[in-house]
């Protein structure tokens, strides 16, 4: 399993597997104002755009996986290509034993998928009409359309908005419904990107609930991109981190957080009128701008630091030893303050 | 026999679905149907111009005219009415990439778009096409046996399926070129020259009309055997083959640009 996690062996247990696959879009690039405009028509110069780079990963049956990255990394792109929308330049990808783009009727059958962005519920009528339009076009039998309409109806809270129009629905209610409607044939594997954008704490809480639920009950394989560090966390034990269209980091959270982890926060109270220019870390330890920072508010400190070039101790004996402090501790780094990290490193791992 | 029963289910279901849409914008709807009728009157106006200065042309009587005038404007409205989408798929729907959520379900996506929407607009055409070929009928000295009745209706499918044709090829252009809907317009455009009969075009128009943008198998043709029992064989054989050769190369060049599809950045 270790081996898949890495994407290197791959084994019959993977619900998805994803072997070396790339996107390429052609840009046409035009000069600037109507002159260029014209020679384009007649001479169309194009540019390659590497969107997804050779990628590869596998998702086990029943995992709740998060795909993050910085805007543009091409997250998308890949959700695309594993749902069948995007034909790959090259590479391939699996998912239940089935490839997207070959027999993509009875593929997507198994699959739900909701774009954050986009809708795919009828606009101009009441949202019952489309689980109804819905159930026929996946064949979902009265009985069983009875119960998951009552089962969605409980975990999603739709009963207050089912019967109005699509188009009348807050950004809140229609990802809900959305979620739904990707729900209804019961698939078994879920695609949702960037579910929860754009929605206030409280519907952000109730969809991860209705998530980690499905998950729980059904089995349901999940993947989700989304750029709130709390979905991932809340959810899913395992990250797939890409950017610039190529894979950066694939483990657990924990693995995460020991691998770039070694930055820690040191927390701590002083009277000292200038502590910041008294301690002078940087001169002290050598840190670089990457290895430190530090932020004064009022008497309260706060100094982010890297452990493995400078041990927590020293940092604390150091600290100790040469102003007055009431109140101090030291912290993990966050997995938000890591990722941020990441994301300005680029793709150079 | 199992898929068209359910391709049967699922056109009922989305016919339904717009009803109850139209049902919400009931006014936009009928200003629709009046504009169509305003513009119809006038073409008739202008052919009734013309026929007040000319008793035939090239040898059609106006009654004639007016038969082949009707008979365009039914598999237009055929095709208006059941399969209007394909313009959206060229204006809006690839360029947008909402085209997504086609590939996402279940159902063959031609199919899909063919008979999500309806533009009930359309019934204007329909309507108007209908009451031109049944007052025209009348007038007609033609020998109005059982057999010619029978292969104008057994007809109207296959000039339909002509209409439909050109539409899915040039929209599936969108799928390379993002946006194809002024393709559509201008290949749609030469359905005009389908409303006169086309001895009155040149050559050239003649033979584009008739073997390349092929809408003169629309109504001209099959009029030629319906009024003057002229060479079935070409005159009924021809616009059938056409919608057979139109619909096959569309389907062809639809699934073709799947492949090509690029979806939109989100
Ligand atoms: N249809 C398209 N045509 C051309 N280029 C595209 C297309 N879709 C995406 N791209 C390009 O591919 C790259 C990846 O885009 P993608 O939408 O997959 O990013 P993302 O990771 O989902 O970003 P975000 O977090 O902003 O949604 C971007 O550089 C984008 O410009
Ligand atoms: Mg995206």
């Amino acid at each position: 399993m270790e081996l898949n996690r890495n994407g290197i062996g791959k084994s019959n247990e993977d619900m998805i597997s994803v072997d070396k696959l790339r996107k390429e879009f052609k840009k046409t690039v035009k000069d600037p104002g109507l002159r260029g405009s014209i020679k384009s028509l007649f001479r169309p110069k194009t540019e390659k755009v590497v969107a997804v780079r050779d990628i590869s990963f596998a998702v086990a049956e029943g995992e709740i996986l998060g795909f993050i990255g910085p805007n543009g990394a091409g997250k998308s792109t890949v959700i695309k290509m594993l749902t069948g929308i995007l034909t790959p330049t090259s590479g391939s990808c699996t998912i239940n034993g089935k490839n997207p783009t070959q027999n993509r009727k009875s593929y997507v059958k198994e699959i739900g998928v909701v774009f954050g962005q986009r809708t795919q519920l009828w606009w101009d009528l009441p949202l019952r009409e489309t689980y109804g339009v819905l159930k026929e076009i996946y064949e979902v039998p009265d009985d069983r359309y009875r119960k998951r309409m009552a089962f969605l109806n409980e975990v999603l809270e739709l009963d207050d908005f089912i019967a109005s129009p699509v188009r009348t629905l807050s950004l809140g209610q229609r990802m809900r419904a959305d979620i739904a409607a990707s729900l209804l044939h019961s698939p078994k594997v879920l695609f949702l990107d960037e579910p929860t954008i754009g929605l206030d704490v409280v519907v952000k809480d109730n969809i991860r609930k209705a998530i980690e639920h499905i998950n729980g009950q059904e089995k349901t394989t999940v993947i989700l991109t989304t750029h709130d560090l709390a979905d991932i966390e809340q959810l899913s034990k395992r990250i797939v981190m890409i950017d610039k269209g190529s894979k950066v980091f694939d483990g657990t959270i924990a693995e995460l957080k020991a691998k770039y982890g070694q930055i820690r926060e040191l927390y701590f109270e002083s009277d000292c009128k200038n502590a910041e220019q008294t301690l002078a870390y940087d001169r002290q330890f050598a840190l670089g701008k990457d290895d430190l920072s530090v932020e004064t508010e009022g008497k309260s400190v706060k100094v982010r630091f890297n452990s493995s070039i400078v041990p927590v101790s020293d940092m604390l004996s150091y600290t100790l030893g040469k102003i007055n402090v009431s109140d101090i501790s030291v912290k993990d780094a966050d997995i938000e303050e890591i990722i941020r990290r990441l994301y300005g490193q680029g793709a150079e791992s | 026999m199992k898929n068209i029963k359910r391709a049967l289910k699922i056109h009922r279901i989305f016919m339904a679905q717009e009803f109850k849409r139209m049902m919400e914008y009931k006014g936009d709807f009928i200003v629709g149907i009046i504009g169509f009728f305003l513009v119809q009157l006038s073409n008739l106006l202008f052919l009734w111009i013309i026929f007040n200065q000319v008793p035939t042309l090239m040898g059609w009587t106006v009654y004639e005219v007016v038969f082949i005038y009707g008979l365009s404007l039914i598999p237009k409205g055929i095709d208006h009415f059941f399969f209007d989408n394909l313009w959206n798929i060229g204006f809006f729907i690839i360029r947008k990439g909402d085209f997504d959520k086609y590939l996402t379900r279940p159902v063959n996506t031609l199919f899909h778009v063919l008979v999500e929407k309806i533009q009930i607009d359309a019934l204007g055409e329909l309507i108007m096409g209908i009451a031109l070929v049944c007052v025209s009928i009348p007038h007609i000295g033609a020998d109005w046996d059982f057999f010619r009745i029978a292969a104008m209706i057994c007809m109207i499918p296959f000039i339909t399926l002509i209409f439909t044709g050109v539409k899915t090829i040039t929209a599936s252009a969108a799928f390379w070129t993002k946006r194809s809907g002024n393709v559509i317009y201008l290949f749609y455009m030469f359905s005009d020259f389908a409303k006169y009969p086309a001895a009155i075009y040149n050559r050239v128009v003649q033979n584009i009309i008739t073997y390349i943008i092929p809408f003169a198998l629309t109504s001209y043709y099959p009029a030629l055997f319906i009024l003057r029992g002229e060479n079935p064989l070409f005159n009924l054989g021809m616009p059938v083959l056409a919608s057979a050769v139109l619909m096959t190369a569309g389907i062809i060049v639809w699934h073709r640009g799947l492949r090509a599809y690029e979806s939109a950045g989100s």
